[in-house]
């Protein structure tokens, strides 16, 4: 596996695993088939492919932004702004639709405002070299605000039927389209970040930003590309996500950004950059999805979630930082 | 006879008996058997990575060892930590400033010290203050006891650990390197301050690079191979050229590598540059196949002209000319463009991604090389890797391994080979041979001499003034942000160059 192989080049003496040989991921994966086994067993009726194919649906788009934290926090950065962007990507489309602009275009607009969004965050993190903690806690309110002002807690539904195709489509009664989409976007965040130089240079930068400038990388314009990159996928999960629940309305998305942060640690990123991989960041989104889906299922209460994420943030970042403890 | 002399006139302070140390399966050192004597200077010398920073650590008690034991007057000791090794006497003065850069000079003189108290417990600054300057005034440093730590200069610096020790009543005194960040003079004046501490009967036990210090200031040398003990020998029955034999295991022909090469068209010239404060109105012109020297103090604006050179500091005024055109270069990629090159002075913070592989750190200024349609083509940067660390001789580690499982003197040659990735037409070296073994510095000499018989031009920045005599061709010499003097080959002399930089002016008829 070249993956595995440059996977441990990059992030050098800084990965370790608590498995012996395998890598990370590959133990995420093994648990990740013996949770989905476990819950079958332990709940009667839950294990169907319809089922599991089904219930990506209700993770796909954080699945996205998940994608493009994983960039993030390679660079040493982190972006809390992402819920509430989405929340404004899919304001403007609800509020821009109801205005009189046609629905494609509308769309269109949103994916844009996600995009400017993502942008102005990396343009102010590295022209005025402020910490993204900071950056984006400001964003993550000035976005949410205007989120509302312009809903004014109101809420835009009455889309045609047609706008159900980004969040309700299935191929051949099974897979969601937007499941498609994403396992198409992990494949290329996965080039991106292990075959090209753009992404030698996100991890470069995750461990030495001067001595990356130092060896020509343009770190200014790879960060705010990084971020560029969250505030698509920031779009395109708020498309799916008004279309999935057919509705736009200022709230949504809320507590995204600790979820997807959650994800990222959970697949191996350490969050002080300069590590983490596309793979680890798939596996932490599936278990940490399907365990909340497999307690919903049972039963469980549903704000029994973010304990979930809590208990999983701090388990990654236990896990990162200690890995090579264990090791020597 | 000197280590028979002082054998019967001197007692033996502290000695390592037989001490090994092993960091997992890394034999770090191995039956050391060290002693030092009250009032002597002994010199710790080696290539990196031979131990002696490991056996300096076992002394002082921040390691301890895996075999054999410390014994201190005469008894054996076991040290928990560098606290214990302190309150017994044995204090450590690491290369790289240990001060507090907010504190005074008096709070860092009594840091970790018990300090005299008045009434209620409080401290007496005064007593504090006045013990701080006795201290220092016999250091010869005249400063204002409050100033904080980060005004002074690195010699400074020095003084006030120096005090420090003295302050905890040191009667072993380790340093280690102490003269690499200071300038000819500073060092001169450090070397009283080491003879000081020998009349007083503190043992000095010297950790350097530098041979030439072994014979100024040591009584004896402990050369140190493999993290083995070669030799302990008075300084008197050794040579600079048997030290070297028996630090490298090997004969070494000729450290300073220089074979005859032709000087062609100007590339570069630089007129009435400068940038900010750092430095002003500099103007020279470097040629095809020419190494041009830049000497001078640290702090006299050298770096940051490499650094406005290579597009990473602003330019506030002059020009620039490349090939006889005006350029204005402002970023690292634009200075690529043109044919720049660079190796910056700090390898580990500026030159290296230290946890990117070996081979990763060589090709990253060159990515752009390797490419299939989009993605980097691996075969293509593995192939090219390989070549490259064959030819600045990379050993120690694999090309998939971290660089940072290298010695220092083979992630230079790293730091070294990523530049010529790009085959700059100038390569700038700044500092290209700090804190580097001697066997890789003559490697680092080679690379740099065929690169000049090639026809690309060189311009070194260094403090070595060895190195500027025997590598350039002609020498710059920098003074506080200014261009103070210039000089031929032919009129090379250390005495010039050095009273140049200094700004003092000598005889220059002798």
């Amino acid at each position: 596996m070249t993956e595995n192989r440059s996977e441990k080049a990059w992030t050098g003496a800084s990965w370790g695993n608590p498995f012996g040989k395998l890598g990370r991921t590959t133990v995420l994966a093994i648990i990740f088939i013996f949770q989905i086994i476990l819950t079958s067993v332990l709940v009667p009726g839950y294990f169907s492919v319809w089922g599991l194919l089904d219930a990506t649906r209700a993770f796909v788009e954080v699945g996205f932004i998940s994608l493009a934290m994983t960039l993030i926090i390679i660079t040493g950065g982190i972006d809390l702004s992402v819920g509430a962007l989405l929340a404004l990507v899919s304001v403007t489309i609800g509020f821009s639709y109801q205005a009189g602009l046609p629905l494609g275009a509308a769309s269109l607009l949103g994916v844009i405002v996600g995009v400017a969004g993502g942008t102005l965050n990396g343009l102010v993190t590295t022209y005025f070299r402020l910490h993204p903690l900071v950056v984006t806690l400001g964003t993550f309110a000035l976005f949410r605000g205007i989120a509302f002002a312009v809903s004014d807690a109101d809420a835009v539904s009455n889309f045609p039927q047609w706008f159900s195709v980004f969040g309700q489509y299935k191929f051949g009664g099974m897979v969601p389209a937007q499941l498609v989409v994403l396992v198409i976007c992990a494949v290329i965040f996965w080039l991106l970040l292990s075959k090209t130089p753009f992404g030698r240079y996100v991890y470069a930068i995750g461990h030495n930003a001067t001595a990356s400038r130092f060896s020509g990388v343009a770190t200014q314009k790879v960060t705010v590309a990084v971020y560029a990159i969250m505030g698509l996928m920031v779009g395109l999960a708020g498309l799916v996500h008004t279309s999935r629940i057919f509705s736009a309305r200022g709230n949504a998305g809320f507590g995204l950004e600790l979820v997807a942060i959650a994800i990222v640690v959970l697949g191996g990123a350490r969050i002080l950059g300069g590590s983490g991989t596309i793979w680890g960041t798939v596996m932490g989104l599936l278990i940490l999805s399907y365990l909340q889906d497999g307690l919903s299922f049972a039963g469980v209460r549903g704000d029994i979630g973010l304990t979930i994420i809590g208990c999983a943030l701090i388990l990654g970042v236990f896990l990162n930082e200690n890995i090579q403890k264990f090791r020597k | 006879m000197q280590e028979v002399s002082s054998t019967s006139r001197r007692q033996l302070l502290c000695a390592l008996r037989n001490v090994s140390k092993r960091f997992g399966n890394i034999q770090a050192c191995q039956g050391i058997d060290l002693e030092l004597f009250t009032g002597e200077v002994v010199a710790v010398v080696g290539e990196n990575g031979a131990g002696k920073s490991t056996v300096s650590k076992c002394l002082y008690g921040l390691y301890s060892p895996s075999e054999g034991h410390v014994e201190f007057d005469g008894k054996p000791v076991e040290f928990r930590g560098p606290s214990d090794g302190e309150n017994a006497g044995i204090v450590m003065i690491p290369q790289e400033l240990d001060l507090f850069p907010e504190l005074s000079v008096v709070e860092n003189i009594w840091m970790g010290l018990e300090r005299p108290r008045r009434w209620f417990g409080a401290f007496d600054a005064g007593a504090m203050e006045k013990r701080a300057r006795e201290l220092l005034h016999r250091l010869g440093l005249f400063v204002d006891v409050n100033t904080p730590a980060k005004l002074l200069s690195a010699a400074n610096g020095k003084l006030v650990e120096v005090a420090r020790a003295l302050n905890a009543n040191a009667r072993v005194i380790i340093m280690d390197e102490p003269t690499a960040s200071l300038t000819e003079r500073e060092v001169f004046n450090l070397f009283s301050v080491v003879r000081s501490l020998k009349r007083s009967n503190v043992a000095v036990l010297y950790i350097t690079h530098r041979l030439d210090e072994v014979f100024e200031v040591c009584d004896r040398a402990v050369v140190l191979r493999d993290g083995r003990m070669i030799s302990d020998r008075p300084t008197s029955d050794e040579t600079v050229s048997g030290l070297v034999r028996k630090m490298v295991g090997r004969p070494v022909e000729q450290l300073f590598v220089r074979h005859p090469h032709e000087i062609g068209d100007v590339v570069l010239e630089v007129e009435g540059l400068g940038s900010g404060s750092a430095f002003q109105d500099v103007s020279f012109r470097l040629h095809e196949g020419e190494i041009l020297g830049i000497s001078g103090l640290i702090g006299a604006g050298r770096s940051e002209i490499a650094e406005t050179l290579f597009g990473l500091r602003d330019r506030t005024a002059g020009t620039v000319r490349l090939n006889g055109e005006i350029s204005n270069i402002s970023s690292v990629q634009g200075a690529f463009r043109h044919g720049i090159g660079m190796v910056p002075e700090e390898r580990r913070t500026l030159g290296l991604i230290l946890p990117f592989s070996v081979k990763h750190n060589v090709t990253f200024s060159s990515l752009l090389k390797f490419m299939r349609s989009i993605f980097i083509d691996t075969s293509a940067e593995d192939k090219f890797a390989e070549n490259a660390a064959k030819e600045v001789t990379i050993v120690g580690a694999g090309l998939d391994d971290p660089v940072s499982a290298l010695s220092g003197g083979n992630q230079q040659k790293v730091v070294v080979a990523k530049a010529l990735a790009r085959n700059p037409k100038i390569l700038i070296l700044d500092e290209p041979t700090r804190g580097v073994d001697i066997g890789a510095k003559s490697e680092i000499y080679r690379i740099i001499d065929g690169l000049a018989k090639q026809g690309h031009a060189v311009l070194m920045i260094s403090s070595e003034l060895n190195e500027i005599l025997a590598m350039c061709d002609r020498t710059l010499v920098m003074r506080e942000g200014r261009l103070v003097r210039s000089f031929d080959r032919k009129d090379f002399s250390p005495d010039v160059i050095g009273s140049a930089a200094a700004g003092v002016t000598v005889d220059s008829h002798a």
